[in-house]
């Protein structure tokens, strides 16, 4: 397992950590708005930042782990070796659209920061917060879909595919 | 021109398998810069989709199912339905349209619901004799209850995508819920009379009933609680998914003390991978719809449809006929986030609610769900039965007649789905 596999494996693991948090987070807010009639102010703010940080973070693993949501009736047609064309392809342009995310991304967190911008809620937290997520996650998913891109060419077998989705 | 252009280059991507989040979110942001717009849409689009409050009930509804299948909750529904409706003439059919019809009711997944059920009912339908292929289609069919009935996760997309009501859509889900779970059973009750392939059970006895519901119960309450306290406004969707999340892991670690700590950690890893691929397809659609409005895109589609198509019940034919075909390929919520934005508007021009277009949106999008060779829950069925896609795509057949025949009926009573967010 390379160091970048071992990143992308730790980022999941957080992802699925803050979802489990949110959880908690909102939960507590009912209890306290109902038993204890004092809502909170940070609970819906925090959770969605789980929500926006755990979603960006884990794309690269699932792009590895196969878990994105493809469709396979035609490529499943193909013999062999157009397939890892085509998967070549697909992971080009996955990489392209990450890497001209990131740096849009990166534009709108960088402006934010600069200016000292808030999000205007009651907690009043930087925007830069939520903002950051975005270029880390689709830089991170330009390195993965370049190793997919390799891995492709280089006709070592993908991973089988596993994932069940809604 | 466009039209065709961008439609042909959005399929060349899906069909080369680039993943459908990105296909959608990297062929928006091409026109965004093509068409000279601020290329900066696409990343606030993805921002502004994953800061929803209401797409934040996904991970939890998810969590809540995944440790409930964890828990081993679906044995005991379904023998608690068993217990009741066994001696039934095709009891155990019965018991596992029911045993699917209340896991919906705490599960938003069709592939949750298919999962959970079809583990413990498959072997022993078998075991008893019945068709096997019969058995396939209907845990398939009965699987698809999972979003049909409150809560649903593509029902919650849906709502977000369309600015409609989450609570309204789900309370709109009931009325067809039910009456597909009706039509399921009779049929069910009816191929086991004609065809006589099972044996007959003896009915269960008062203690063993009691023993069985007692176990189910706390999985029942959980449905109420939810159902109840988004029906009654205590809590949002989003609330009632974090408190179903709490209540699932006291459930199945404190009353039922079979959740480990692996169990766990495993849930919450495929709550999460499912979290992920839903939500990234939600921002890529943003960022695509966001850039085809710009182009005029669904204006003109709803312009066009409007001369050719003047009548509702052209429009339902022509768009159903579209769907299913679609739904031979694509995977359910890439089909409700491509074609929603498209059709919607058209839909409303000729009269159509809005809420009802969801709720028929989502049978349509079970359809899909269960037609070869693209449909999730054939493939759970596969795996879970280790059985041929041939067997359990001829089995869904009957299954497939009967919910169109539910398109039909949702169309000539639209209060099937209406009554009870709008007059109860």
């Amino acid at each position: 397992m390379s160091v970048f596999d071992r990143i992308t494996g730790a980022c999941a693991a957080l992802s699925a950590a803050a979802f489990v948090a949110a959880g908690a987070m909102l939960t507590y807010e009912v209890v306290a708005r109902y038993f204890f009639t004092a809502p909170t102010i940070w609970a819906a703010e925090l959770s969605q930042l789980c929500l926006i940080w755990g979603s960006l973070l884990a794309m690269p693993w699932a792009l590895a782990a196969r878990r994105h949501i493809a469709v396979d009736a035609v490529v499943g047609l193909l013999p062999g070796s157009a397939r890892r064309v085509t998967e070549a392809i697909a992971m080009a342009v996955v990489a392209a659209f990450a890497a001209v995310a990131a740096w849009y991304g990166w534009a709108i967190f960088a402006d934010s920061f600069s200016r000292g911008r808030t999000t205007g809620s009651m907690l009043d937290l930087p925007s830069w917060i939520a903002e950051l997520a975005v270029p880390l996650g689709f830089g991170l998913l330009v390195v993965q879909a370049l190793i997919e891109l390799v891995r492709a060419l280089r006709a070592e077998a993908p991973p089988p595919a596993t994932g069940l989705h809604e | 021109m466009t039209i065709v252009l961008i439609l042909g280059a959005l399929f060349a991507l899906l069909l080369i398998r680039v993943p459908v989040a990105f296909a959608l979110g990297g062929l928006g942001l091409g026109l965004l810069l093509i068409g000279g717009f601020s290329p900066l849409m696409a990343p606030q689009a993805v921002l502004s989709t994953l800061d929803g409050f209401i797409l934040l009930a996904v991970p939890l509804f998810l969590l809540m199912s995944n440790v409930l299948l964890k828990g081993g909750v679906g044995g005991d529904l379904f023998a608690a339905v068993h217990a009741w409706v066994g001696h039934w003439p095709g009891g155990l059919a019965v018991a596992t349209i029911l045993s699917c019809g209340i896991f919906a009711a705490i599960s938003g997944s069709s592939v949750a619901t298919a999962a959970t059920i079809g583990t413990v009912a498959i072997p022993e339908m078998i075991a008893r004799g019945y068709d096997k292929r019969f058995v396939y289609g209907l845990l398939a069919a009965g699987g698809t209850l999972g979003i049909l009935i409150p809560p649903s996760i593509p029902m919650i997309v849906y709502g977000f995508i369309t600015e409609e009501s989450v609570i309204a859509l789900f309370l709109a889900g009931i009325g067809p819920g039910l009456a597909l779970v009706v039509l399921f059973v009779l049929f069910a009750m009816v191929h086991a009379r004609l065809t006589g392939q099972h044996s007959p059970e003896p009915a269960a006895g008062w203690a063993e009933r009691r023993r069985a519901s007692l176990r189910a119960a706390p999985s029942l309450a959980l449905a109420a609680l939810i159902i109840g306290g988004i029906y009654s406004g205590a809590f949002t969707p989003t609330e009632a998914a974090a408190i179903g999340f709490a209540a699932a892991l006291v459930i199945t670690t404190v009353v039922l003390r079979r959740l480990t700590w692996q169990g766990f950690r495993e849930a919450a890893m495929e709550a999460m991978a499912t979290t992920v691929a839903i939500l990234l397809i939600v921002a890529g659609a943003k960022v695509f719809g966001k850039a085809i409005t710009l182009y005029r895109i669904p204006q003109e589609i709803s312009v066009f449809i409007g001369q050719t198509i003047d009548t509702p019940l052209a429009f339902i034919l022509v768009v159903s006929a579209v769907l299913l075909l679609m739904g031979l390929v694509f995977e359910a919520l890439s089909m409700v986030l491509i074609m929603t934005p498209v059709l919607l508007p058209a839909a409303m021009g000729l009269g159509f609610d809005p809420i009802w277009f969801g709720i028929y949106m989502v049978v349509m999008v079970e359809c899909a769900l269960i037609t070869p060779p693209v449909g999730l829950n054939l493939y759970v069925i596969q795996a879970v039965a280790r059985a041929s896609l041939a067997d359990v795509s001829r089995g869904v057949l009957p299954f497939l007649a009967l919910m169109l025949a539910t398109v039909a009926l949702l169309y000539m009573i639209p209060d099937l789905a209406l009554y009870i967010p709008f007059q109860l």
